[in-house]
């Protein structure tokens, strides 16, 4: 016979109302919770960008943008390694690193190759993450290193040998020294050999597709970035932190016009329930007024109204948390058969990688406890907050007014 | 001759409504001593469920005294009020006011929840109050599985749970068929004569008029005491 008893009674013997109430709360803990979930995947996806960007502060790429048709033809937009020596006179440029990445053939399959410098690549961009296996080193020859999503595909294992070929060369037979993982599909399904051996299989000496840059000093990026540009015009150039400013300020937007209208459902949810407590209470006033006269205190009528104030907000809460699960699980399903969710500006080139496979960003939502916990607390605290008004109404009720009430 | 429990002493309860004042009670001297069964009969609208609430501290006057079991209400604010009709006054009403949610034993517990009863001698008191009337079989009962006359006891048991000394009545047997009402004024009889409990009731009802042992008319906000014929 606590108050959290009579408040479980009296939801019980109002189930209809009590189920409408709860699921203006449900719909908007629902949807709060499905916004959250995609921003956040939206978060993963860029931060797998970036790191798949790689570790250099700029990049340096040719600036002619290919068509499709091009790109299927092979045709591949270079530079001529000799602007290193320009970039290199440049203030502040720690060291460079030069790649080129066009498709050849692994096994008969054309995939794309990136050939680096193994000792500038690791200086200026930290190195491949190697999940298995070892990188490329000073001294790599006929050595190369899969994308996890392509290994998966040759069931490739370390040691093992692979026929890499290009268009212009016959096959050479490859040791496949590591695998690495950048979490970026596009990334994953190429493989990384030495920039001499790209070079010599594509008949493209002293040619590249991008230049990495690492700077002394992290702050001065963009000062040294507006310094090539101007030095370079026709250079496409490409800083991750410019990147991901773009990308931060984009997700940010999109992150409080979600979580906006999240609160706005929460906030109708919130009327519905304050809606309900006031019919309830107009409905009980001689109930109330019953119990006054019996002795109860006004804190113990305030009690009573804010537990099922509570109630509804747990329920509403807990339900809604759990449908947004399961919207959240199932959004894929949804999306899916269509290109997903896109991301405009970052899904097409990606520099360093140098992959420029054109086309969007699938997002997946991603379930955070947090979220959970955060969309959970949300319906307590409206359902209490809605609650309070008309409980501290009826706490306050004249006993003999709210017994003269038919 | 036994204590006075209840006196109020020119007793006035004014009311506005808009610029007219109403004097619901104009100067009433009531009393009440220990175990008497007191009725207060009159015309609609003259007054008598006024005192009561003045009585029973669940209104206060606009002048005069009102003292009860020794305690001088007006003096009391809305807490103590409400701990005073807890633990000296029982409350019943015309139409019962029992909770529909609660079976005939909680709603008989409520009051002793409120009192921080613990639940095992809660339900313990409950069950016997719900003996004493008559009502032992009923326990587990809702109100709209109850007659009347069965809601009327179960709202005495209420009245009953914390040991009041003084009973209030608003036309206890307003809605009740004859034959229920005579056995609810034969109970409270029986109740009166076990433990000595004052019993107020405003009726219209010659049954329960009959029952008194002492009786006042209100008329316009005057009261005077009748003589017991």
């Amino acid at each position: 016979m606590s108050a959290l008893n009579m408040a479980l009674k009296s939801l019980g013997r109002r189930k209809l109302r009590t189920a409408l109430t709860v699921s203006g709360i449900v719909v908007g803990i629902a949807m709060t919770l499905v916004f959250l979930s995609l921003v956040a995947g939206m978060d993963i996806q860029a931060a797998q960008m970036v790191r798949a960007i790689g570790g250099a502060d700029i990049t340096v790429v040719n600036a002619t943008r290919m068509t499709r048709q091009q790109f299927q033809q092979g045709i591949i937009n270079t530079l001529d390694e000799s602007l290193v020596t320009i970039i290199e006179g440049v203030n502040g440029v720690y060291d460079t690193s030069l790649q080129l990445s066009l498709r050849m053939f692994v096994n008969s399959t054309g995939v794309p190759i990136n050939g680096i410098d193994p000792s500038t690549y690791s200086v200026v961009t930290g190195g491949l993450n190697v999940i298995n296996g070892s990188s490329l080193s000073e001294g790599s020859e006929k050595e190369v290193v899969l994308g996890k999503i392509f290994a998966d595909s040759l069931n490739a294992t370390i040691g093992g040998n692979v026929i890499v070929s290009s268009a212009q060369q016959d096959g050479e037979s490859y040791e496949i020294i590591g695998i690495y993982e950048t979490g970026i599909a596009l990334q994953d399904r190429g493989c990384y050999i030495t920039l001499d051996e790209v070079q010599n299989m594509s008949n493209k000496e002293n040619l590249i597709t991008a230049i990495l840059v690492k700077c002394v000093d992290p702050n001065e990026v963009p000062t040294i970035r507006e310094t090539i540009a101007s030095l370079l015009p026709d250079a496409r150039i490409v800083s991750p932190s410019a990147a991901i400013q773009q990308v931060s300020n984009l997700l940010n937007t999109v992150r409080m016009f979600l979580f906006s209208i999240g609160l706005i459902a929460l906030m109708a949810g919130g009327f519905g329930v304050i809606n309900t407590m006031i019919t309830s209470i107009s409905e009980r006033t001689r109930e109330i007024g019953t119990l006054k006269a019996i002795g109860a205190k006004d804190q113990q009528i305030l009690k009573i109204f804010m537990s099922e104030a509570l109630l509804l907000g747990l329920i509403g809460g807990g339900v809604g948390v759990s449908i947004g699960i399961i919207f959240s699980i199932l959004f894929p399903m949804f999306s899916g058969g269509l290109s997903g969710l896109t991301i405009p500006g970052i899904g097409g080139r990606l520099p360093g990688g140098g992959s420029g496979f054109p086309g969007g960003v699938s997002i997946s939502p991603a379930i955070l406890p947090s979220n959970i916990l955060l969309c959970f607390s949300l319906g307590i605290v409206v359902g209490v907050l809605a609650g309070f008004y008309p409980a501290w109404r009826a706490a306050r009720m004249r006993p003999v007014e709210a017994l003269r009430h038919v | 001759m036994s204590e006075t429990i209840v006196q109020t002493n020119k007793l006035v309860k004014k009311y506005r409504r808009g610029k007219i004042e109403i004097y619901a009670l104009n100067g009433v001297d009531f009393e009440a001593l220990r175990g008497e069964i007191v009725g207060v009969v009159g015309p609609s609208g003259s007054g008598k469920t006024t005192l009561l609430n003045m009585i029973g501290g669940l209104d206060k006057p606009t002048g005069g005294t009102v003292v009860v079991d020794g305690r001088d209400l007006t003096k009391l604010d809305a807490g103590e009020l409400a701990d005073f009709r807890l633990k000296k006054i029982g409350f019943i009403f015309q139409f019962y006011n029992l909770l529909p949610i609660y079976t005939a034993l909680e709603n008989v517990e409520v009051p002793l929840s409120f009192a921080k009863v613990p639940k095992e001698e809660r339900e313990e008191r409950a069950f016997e109050l719900l003996r004493l009337v008559g009502l032992e079989t009923r326990v587990d009962h809702k109100p709209d599985e109850l007659s009347g006359g069965e809601q009327q006891r179960v709202a005495i048991a209420r009245a009953l749970a914390n040991r009041p000394s003084i009973i209030l009545a608003d036309e206890p047997t307003g809605d009740l068929d004859s034959e229920s009402a005579i056995s609810l004024m034969k109970l409270i009889r029986k109740l009166k004569e076990q433990h000595n409990q004052t019993f107020i009731n405003v009726t219209h009802d010659p049954l329960v008029v009959q029952e008194c042992t002492k009786v006042y008319t209100i008329r316009d906000g005057r009261i005077q005491l009748n003589e017991k014929t």
